[in-house]
């Protein structure tokens, strides 16, 4: 499957806490692979509930699941923001 | 299927789903844990007893995602589960998944499904699934499935005899037909898989195939030819690695939703559940790591605390025994080995205990609770920076109590780069059996009094400490450089909801931690312990005891000793002519540029027993043995006279505080180095780890002497 770039997703390591949004891609396939079997799946809401002190993890909800990922790891998802 | 060894059934799930209350449900105590071969996983194998009176094993494999593993425990699922011939290759398989997770959790459920592995489906957590009203259509469910579902709850054990009804059914079927496939595989897959099952017709389906196409690389178990073939074949098709992987995980969602949709009934909650508020205040920011130094206090605190009387008791009743051995039998070399040597290190073994089983109680009930993954998620950039994990912190805080327990403690962390760097520098962290040779030496290096407000020897406690941690995180740093690994990190954590723990959990952690220590690092450390009695009881030389005994005789009568300084002064002599005594003498030029002596010397041999009987050997080795390891200042006295060949003080305050950098450093604990080597099980890493920290004590020390001398 092709990954498209759509302009108006946001990545989401860059996106303010608080934000919720809709799975739209993924950026890297090995990163793609680890989350998908997670249940991070395309188009489900996720919304970046917290981040962790001194630049660290991000703390996500994704439907009733909470996981925390690596900013390297959110830099591979893409969100349609609500 | 090989019918010839005991039916064996593999419990298997996410991570969290619950596997381990099943596991301790079907199997009581019954359990052992063993390791996978080649790697470092723990294997934990049970046995169960089923109602028609026929035991079978079972197994309890890492928890994971999927059949794409990531670290090294869930490659063992993969390993195991892709090849028949494994003798570790279950009959059957019951699949526990968690009811308020149902989607993620049947992923998994559907790759095992198409390997045509027999299956029963344990869901878990119906307690929880109730208080949040979520309700399944069970028996739709198992119809749609083509699978026996068993509602099971770990706490209760409600549910377990008729999973165990279930198993008995399953085992006296014949081997299942190949079931239809749930995943439909494209043309590629499909052609790559065929041919591979025409080259190789061991691979028993479709499925299978198509994972070793995927795996081939990296399946230990694969024959040359084997891995050749699938390689040629995989490049015939183009069979693309990543992006198959990709769009199977997705069909396999997108087919398990129509069949969840009208079975599976979750109430839409918007009101911010306990675990979100809790998680407010304990991942906050600022409150988070507040929060998870205070939890990391009393975990310290109550190890120092909790575990003195049970040790002190320990200590006394060994005492006790050998006072009481000492005086009934005959005064007998084989006295003297049950007594000092081999009595020495059962005590040296059974100490430890009371400190373990706390860490651990308090360590397996936080991972109970939900905790620990927290802990992870606050911490882990921090320990990246050094090549660690965000886990690695625990270990590293308990090593300030003892790094038995906290090496043992790391094998949460499933990254295997980051475990051996956290094994290896925990001992770094200055432990609580320093603490006397600290207390001792101090006195040498400032006077106790005040510099403004502080207690010079508080400041220098503190300097040590700070030493101890900053050495730590510099060596980790030094080896994250070093060490090479193909295994990719990630931190991609699940934050699992808070809930009461376990207690039966908890129980078993407790004992099969205590259990490991005893049986296996014990071993080495009863070893260890006798040759070092041997060494320091015997010499060289014949009939040493005599001449020696003779010469005591005659200095006591001219200098009017009592019997006590004679036999004092006896200890000091019989040391000094030992073997240890030898050796202390043997490598006094080697010391000797960090201003010790061939005393210092013995001490640092016998150190290696545990670093508090330097003090011990201090005072025997300065003839106030009888006085008792505990007249700090009585031994302090004695090392105040010693004088070098110049007449210049021996003790003075370069050599002491030589002396202390040495105690920072030097891995002078052989029950450590046997817990290493039981961890990472061979004895490359504690022969490393002996030596970096071994130099590092070297050159530091040297440093040191020759600034302040």
């Amino acid at each position: 499957m092709e990954w498209q770039t759509v302009s108006h997703l946001e990545t989401l390591s860059k996106v303010k806490v608080g934000t919720s949004g809709t799975i739209r891609q993924f950026t890297n396939d090995q990163m793609a692979s680890k989350m998908l079997s997670m249940g991070i799946l395309p188009g489900k809401i996720l919304k970046l509930v917290r981040r962790a002190p001194f630049g660290g993890g991000l703390y996500i909800k994704v439907g009733d699941n909470n996981i925390a990922v690596r900013d390297i790891e959110a830099q591979n998802i893409l969100i349609e923001i609500l | 299927m090989n019918r010839t060894k005991p039916f064996t059934l593999a419990l298997v799930g996410n991570p969290n789903a619950g596997k381990s209350s099943v596991f301790n449900q079907l199997t009581g105590l019954r359990q052992k844990v063993g390791n996978f071969p080649g790697v470092t996983v723990d294997k934990k194998i049970g046995i169960s007893a089923l109602s028609d009176g026929t035991e079978i094993t079972i197994i309890d494999l890492p928890g994971t995602y999927s059949l794409y593993p990531n670290s090294q425990d869930e490659r063992i699922v993969l390993n195991i589960l892709s090849n028949p011939s494994d003798k570790d290759y279950p009959d059957a398989i019951i699949y526990v998944a968690d009811l308020t997770n149902l989607e993620r959790h049947l992923l998994l459920f559907t790759q095992l499904k198409d390997l045509n592995i027999p299956l029963i489906l344990c869901i878990g957590m119906i307690d929880i699934a109730a208080e949040q009203n979520v309700f399944i259509d069970r028996e739709t469910l198992a119809e749609s499935l083509n699978v026996t579902v068993i509602s099971v709850n770990g706490r209760t054990g409600e549910g377990i005899k008729a999973l165990k009804e279930e198993v008995m059914r399953l085992k006296n079927l014949p081997p299942p037909p190949q079931y239809k496939m749930f995943f439909q595989p494209n043309q590629i897959e499909l052609k790559t898989a065929e041919q591979i099952r025409l080259y190789l017709p061991k691979v028993e389906n479709i499925y299978q195939a198509i994972l070793w196409a995927h795996h081939f690389e990296r399946l230990p178990f694969l024959s040359t030819f084997e891995k050749v073939t699938v390689k040629q074949v995989v490049e015939t098709h183009k069979f693309e690695d990543l992006r198959l992987q990709i769009v199977e995980t997705l069909q396999r969602f997108d087919r398990l939703q129509p069949v969840l949709r009208h079975i599976f009934l979750k109430p839409v909650n918007d009101k911010i559940s306990l675990t979100d508020r809790i998680d407010r205040v304990v991942t906050h920011a600022v409150a988070g790591p507040i929060i998870f130094f205070a939890v990391l206090f009393l975990i310290f605190q109550s190890i120092f605390a909790l575990a003195t009387f049970p040790q002190d008791g320990i200590e006394q009743l060994f005492l006790s025994t050998n006072d009481a051995l000492k005086a009934t039998l005959p005064q007998s070399l084989f006295t003297d080995l049950l007594t000092d040597g081999i009595l020495a290190g059962l005590s040296g073994v059974l100490v430890f205990i009371p400190q373990i089983a706390i860490l651990f109680f308090l360590i397996s009930l936080l991972e109970e609770v939900g905790y620990m993954a927290r802990t992870v998620y606050i911490f882990d950039r921090v320990m990246q920076k050094v090549g660690l994990n965000g886990r690695s912190i625990v270990s590293l805080v308990s090593g300030g109590a003892c790094a038995i327990p906290a090496i043992m403690s790391t094998r949460t962390i499933s990254n295997w780069k980051e475990r051996l760097i956290t094994i290896l520098v925990t001992p770094l962290i200055s432990c609580s059996a320093r603490l006397p040779v600290y207390a001792l030496l101090v006195g040498f290096v400032v006077p106790n009094e005040n510099w403004y407000i502080f207690n010079k020897q508080g400041l220098v406690f503190t300097g040590l400490y700070l030493l101890s941690i900053v050495s730590a995180l510099a060596a980790a740093f030094v080896f994250k450089k070093i060490l090479k690994t193909t295994e990719s990190t990630f931190l991609a954590i699940e934050l699992p909801e808070y809930r009461l723990p376990h207690w039966r959990n908890v129980g078993y952690t407790v004992y099969e931690k205590v259990k490991s220590f005893v049986l296996e690092a014990g071993k080495i450390i009863m070893i260890v312990s006798i040759v070092l009695w041997f060494l320091a009881s015997f010499s060289p030389i014949k009939n040493i005891e005599q001449t020696l005994e003779t010469e005591a005789t005659t200095i006591a009568t001219a200098k009017n000793w009592t019997e006590q300084e004679k036999s004092d002064h006896l200890a000091a002599r019989k040391l000094e002519n030992s073997y240890a005594g030898y050796l202390g003498k043997a490598i006094e030029p080697v010391i000797a540029p960090l201003g010790f002596d061939w005393k210092i010397g013995i001490a640092l041999i016998s150190s290696f027993a545990a670093r508090e009987v330097f003090v011990g050997t201090m005072a025997t080795i300065y003839s106030i043995g009888s006085a008792g390891e505990d007249d700090t200042m009585g031994i302090r006295a004695h090392m105040k006279e010693e004088k070098r060949l110049d007449g210049k003080p021996l003790y003075s305050m370069a050599t002491a505080l030589s002396l202390l950098i040495f105690y920072v450093f030097a891995l002078q604990c052989m029950s450590t180095l046997a817990v290493v080597k039981r961890e990472t099980k061979t004895w490359k890493w504690p022969i490393v780890q002996f030596l970096f920290m071994g130099a590092m004590a070297y050159i530091g020390s040297w440093i040191v002497f020759n600034l302040f001398n």
